[in-house]
């Protein structure tokens, strides 16, 4: 009876990672396509309204969902008084900070943190060529996250209730 | 407001500064940064380099040399991170910061269709510390007032840079603005005074409040064309008296004479040194000829203190104030 329990809670145990793995495939495309559309109203806010970086990253910030909101509002956050951190120390703490939260990979970190030394310091036709390329090298990503959820979401889900029943079989 | 502009140094420049001693810190007029170069500090009308140890120095070899990361923090901090907002600025090489402290830039100039458009590899920055000094205009003013009309008379008030303008304009705002039972002279009735701060000097303003006083019947045009901004003021504002800083192309004296002849006060100031001078000059040149000016305000400044010098419409002395004479602190242009 007793062992039959445990069984049960192996398989549970391996279903249930094989489900947050898939997740994470899944949530990666979600998450690249939300951190386009807050880049491309950061465009926006920097070409036509002439917002300064911190009031713009709030905005942007208050508009997104977790966990990108958090992300940007603590930029923002950094970048104001009395901090005054420049953009790129300022992204850099909030990415330390929030990354975690997100199924986002190095890629798009790295790609971040490029664009993050560059914003503010150029005028506005600059600052959107930079922007643009960061979009580009997105939406480059997330093509590939979309194969990636493609190929492994559903092979993670069985993957782990197979890994569940080897382990059992195994013990028994 | 003691002190702010300290806020808008990187850290290591900062630390440098704070450790100067208050008394000569209430004095700075300039701060100057050059990359690669002494920081430099000009106070009272004299200039000293600040030592890497602290303290003051006049030896460049000893003096604390900003690298490029003091520069690009420093670009960073007075833009608020957005260099992008600031593009205009950059094409007339100056920013001013909330606070009324300007600051003047230099860098490597982009060309388009032979004019500026943008400054780059900005490396060079001017601080000019913006000072309220209540009262400066006291001894000024009595001259300046038509007690019979209950007016006050055009004024043009001249000196070379860094020599006070801004700081009497500002003072000359609040006072003819809030009236006054000025004493010996008689009352003087509250007057609306509208102000063109086209460098946003005057009244410093923040987001449109000005953080100076420059009075409780003033009104702000900040960041407008001068020219432009003096005809916006006259057609919707309806001031008694107008007031503009460093007036000088063709396209302010002609707001000005329009001004004038509307029945408003204008008060102004301009580079210069002699009225003399100023007639030669294309834009300010018919406004003397004419007589538009009834009164010149000339300031001179040494290490004692600013003094004025008033004439009227003939070029006339009427006041001389050597400086020294009257208490009271640094001006600041």
């Amino acid at each position: 009876m007793l062992k039959l329990f445990g069984a049960v809670i192996v398989i549970l145990a391996g279903t249930l990672a094989g489900f947050s793995r898939a997740a994470q495939y899944a949530d990666r495309p979600r998450h690249i396509r939300g951190l386009i559309a807050a880049l491309q109203r950061l465009e926006t806010e920097i070409k036509y309204g002439y917002t300064p970086l911190p009031e713009a990253l709030r905005r942007i910030g208050e508009q997104s969902k977790e966990p990108l909101k958090a992300l940007f509002l603590e930029a923002a956050r950094e970048m104001s008084p009395p901090l005054d951190r420049t953009p790129e120390a300022a992204f850099a703490k909030a990415m330390d900070d929030h990354w975690r939260a997100a199924s986002l990979k190095a890629a798009e970190r790295e790609i971040l943190r490029q664009l993050s030394c560059t914003l503010g310091t150029s005028d506005r036709m600059d600052q959107g060529q930079h922007i643009g390329l960061a979009l580009q090298q997105l939406k480059q990503e997330e093509a590939v996250a979309r194969e990636d959820q493609g190929k492994y979401e559903k092979m993670s889900k069985s993957l782990g209730l197979l890994l569940g029943a080897l382990i059992v079989i195994l013990i028994f | 407001m003691a002190n702010d502009w300290l806020l808008l140094f990187p850290e290591t420049i900062r630390a440098l500064l704070k450790a100067l001693p208050a008394a000569l810190l209430d004095k700075v007029e300039e701060v100057r940064v050059r990359e690669g170069r002494p920081l430099e500090i000009n106070y009272a009308g004299r200039f000293s380099f600040i030592a890497g140890s602290g303290g003051l120095t006049l030896a460049p070899a000893e003096a604390y040399k900003p690298g490029r990361e003091d520069a690009h923090r420093l670009l960073d901090l007075i833009s608020n991170h957005s260099l992008y907002t600031m593009e205009e600025e950059l094409r007339k090489g100056f920013i001013t910061i909330p606070g009324g402290h300007r600051i003047g830039l230099s860098g490597r100039a982009v060309l388009s269709g032979g004019s500026v458009e943008h400054l780059r590899d900005i490396t060079g920055f001017n601080v000019r510390i913006a000072r309220e000094v209540t009262g400066i205009a006291d001894s000024v003013l009595p001259y300046l007032v038509d007690r019979s009309r209950q007016r006050i008379m055009h004024t043009l008030i001249l000196s070379p840079p860094q020599q006070g303008k801004t700081t009497m304009l500002r003072d000359l705002a609040r006072q003819i603005s809030g009236g006054g039972s000025a004493g010996r002279e008689g009352s003087r009735p509250a007057l609306k005074v509208g102000i063109v701060d086209e460098r946003s000097e005057i009244a410093g303003s923040r987001r449109g409040v000005p953080a100076f006083d420059v009075g409780p019947r003033t009104d702000i045009l900040d960041g407008c064309p001068k020219a432009e901004g003096m005809m916006m003021m006259i057609r919707s504002l309806s001031p008694d008296v107008l007031i503009a800083d460093e007036i000088g192309r063709p396209e302010d004296a002609a707001a000005v004479t329009e001004a004038l002849h509307a029945g408003i006060s204008v008060v102004a100031s301009a580079h210069g040194k002699e009225v003399a001078e100023l007639a030669r000059r294309p834009g300010l040149g018919g406004l003397v000829e004419q007589r538009m000016f009834e009164r010149y305000v000339i300031l001179h400044r040494s290490e004692a203190g600013t003094g004025f010098r008033v004439l009227d419409g003939q070029k006339r002395g009427l006041l001389l104030v050597s400086p020294g004479e009257r208490s009271g602190g640094d001006l600041h242009a």
